[in-house]
């Protein structure tokens, strides 16, 4: 055992949850910290400062969205929410509001594993991103180069347009976490309308033609239907993620 | 809406009326009798009293008919005679017919909504039995695997405990897909809510149905065609996804021999056209009729002990499609295999970026 193990806090109310999830990860040698309520979570949160957060939108004393705002407020680790199908809603406002991911429930063990794997590499691409700026992201065989603001995939240059490199480079900058249709109109184009998210769904179907990417063949972006767009991690295995 | 509503019965009224005047011209005119003449308007009295909504229409008609009959059809014509007993008696008779069929109609319009009623609870009956029967199966398979295990951990060996542990995987992943079926319906069952839909593009759609189904059945290749071009179609997009994917998995389970499973969606006319087909053994004929309409009754539930979730999963195929209003089909191909068809309304207009 090892004492560097990542530290992983998990608030979830329902204990079957709570234990299944608490055995697979300190199956895959993480350190997990357990909270039952928002109110405990956040003390925990606070004493023990764990690396990741897992959190249950539906919790028994107050609405987990409160918990993302209060450790947001001051603190930038990854939170990856548990939601319900029926709360579409929430999970939007839980991203919005900062949360890096969302795993649907009922979700299998390999998926939560491997999403937060994904939201603790997230932390340390971030990190790096801002001691080198103007590098280059590369997944499989797409390269973007930053300061010379090109794609490239096998080799060959992908022409893309302003907007569409504007899309790809922020998505590449927060790779594994969802971005949603609203947070990527206003940083692209700083404010919201009423056509703006057909707007964003058009330059994202060019993106995607000029990638080639196919449906059910999404090497690069993965859509979320309905809340946004995220991209691949790039040290992800293909089929890991099942 | 009250409002045209009234409109339309007022003229549907005047149309009568004015039909059965002039009807009564043209006989009268033809046949120089006047025998006729009452039963024309009895029988405009009773259209209108029929058609329109509650008595105020029908007993306008009726006291109208009276006087155009005694203006216009009795002696002396073209002049009023409102003293007369006949003119009193005819009005009393057109009164009672228009009143009486007035009342009928309200009990039938009664009698049918109790009739839906009555057709929706027995439909989420049907639904209820076929379901906890459903669900006793693998919840009763997962209960003695888990207990199994449980109690004989160190007698059994590694690959039996793995593979009844995979059985409970299996069991539990089923019970999952017949869950989210069952709220995809219990979403839209409540005739209150509206349906909130949004703008999805096709492609992304068709995407995400595919990665979901392959999650479930890794081997199965699907065929996929759909347009080049952007399309963006209104609808919950959770729903339609849940859609395809029981209908692809319709095919998987129970078209059996199939080599070809294809997802194709063409546009036409503002609407988008979705089919899915296979090669497989096609649709039983027995089974065609009840296909969408029942969940199954328990003597058509296999004896074999296969799961069978067909009736549940396309019933709620096709409450989906209706509540974006389209309706679903299903044919049998020649020389083999199934298609299922439905369509959506695209969005009207769209500017290319």
């Amino acid at each position: 055992m090892n004492s560097n193990r990542y530290k992983i806090l998990v608030v979830e109310d329902e204990a079957n949850i709570c234990s299944f999830v608490k055995t697979i990860l300190e199956a895959n040698d993480y350190q997990v910290l357990v909270a039952s309520t928002c109110q405990q979570g956040l003390m925990m949160f606070s004493s023990h400062v764990p690396d990741l957060i897992i959190l249950d939108l539906g919790l028994p004393d107050r609405d987990g969205l409160e918990l993302i705002k209060a450790v947001r407020a001051t603190n930038a680790v990854p939170i990856l929410v548990l939601s319900a199908r029926t709360m579409e809603n929430d999970k939007v406002t839980a991203l919005d509001l900062g949360a890096n991911d969302y795993v649907t429930k009922p979700f299998g063990t390999a998926e939560l594993v491997a999403r937060v794997r994904a939201a603790l590499r997230t932390r340390r691409t971030a990190d790096s991103f801002s001691a080198a700026p103007g590098g280059k992201f590369y997944l499989e065989d797409m390269v973007i180069d930053y300061d010379r603001r090109i794609v490239t995939v096998a080799g060959a240059e992908v022409k893309l347009t302003q907007t569409e490199y504007n899309i790809l480079a922020l998505l590449s900058e927060h790779t594994g976490k969802v971005l949603t249709y609203s947070s990527i109109i206003s940083t692209i184009w700083g404010r919201i309308d009423e056509g703006s998210t057909k707007k964003l769904q058009v330059n994202m179907a060019n993106i995607r033609k000029k990638l080639g990417s196919k449906p059910g063949d999404n090497r690069y972006i993965i859509n979320e239907l309905g809340v946004g767009y995220r991209i691949q991690d790039p040290p992800t295995a293909p089929g890991d993620d099942s | 809406m009250k409002y045209t509503l009234h409109i339309k019965d007022a003229l549907f009224s005047v149309v009568t009326l004015v039909a059965s005047f002039a009807l009564n011209l043209l006989l009268q005119s033809w046949f120089h009798t006047q025998s006729l003449i009452p039963m024309i308007f009895v029988l405009g009295v009773f259209l209108i009293s029929w058609r329109t909504q509650g008595y105020f229409w029908g007993v306008a008609a009726s006291l109208i008919s009276v006087l155009a009959v005694n203006y216009a059809f009795t002696f002396p014509y073209y002049a009023f005679d409102l003293i007369s007993p006949e003119c009193v008696s005819s009005a009393v008779v057109m009164l009672i017919v228009s009143t009486s069929t007035g009342t009928l109609t309200t009990q039938i319009k009664h009698q049918e909504k109790i009739k839906a009623e009555i057709e929706r609870e027995r439909m989420r009956a049907n639904l209820l039995r076929a379901v906890s029967h459903d669900l006793r199966t693998p919840l009763t398979s997962i209960y003695g695997s888990c207990s199994t295990v449980i109690e004989n951990y160190h007698s059994l060996s590694e690959r039996q405990k793995l593979e009844l542990l995979n059985d409970v995987r299996a069991d539990a992943q089923w019970l999952i897909r017949m869950v989210e079926n069952l709220l995809s319906v219990t979403r839209i069952d409540d005739t209150r809510v509206q349906l909130t839909k949004t703008p999805t593009v096709l492609e992304e759609l068709i995407d995400a149905v595919l990665v979901k189904f392959r999650k479930h059945f890794p081997d199965q290749e699907i065929l996929v065609d759909i347009p080049s071009d952007f399309v963006s179609i209104p609808m919950d997009a959770m729903l339609i996804e849940q859609v395809l994917i029981n209908l692809l998995e319709n095919a998987v389970i129970h078209a059996r021999g199939m080599t070809k499973l294809q997802l194709t969606v063409t546009c036409q006319d503002g609407l988008a056209n979705f089919s899915i087909t296979d090669d497989g053994c096609g649709i039983p004929a027995d089974r065609m009729q009840k296909l969408f309409s029942g969940y199954l009754d328990h003597r058509d539930i296999p004896t074999d002990g296969s799961r069978n979730n067909m009736g549940i999963g396309l019933s709620v195929c096709s409450t989906i499609v209706k509540a974006h209003g389209g309706e679903i089909r299903a044919e049998n191909l020649k020389p083999q295999g199934a298609a299922f068809y439905f369509s959506l309304e695209m969005e009207r207009t769209y500017e290319q970026q």
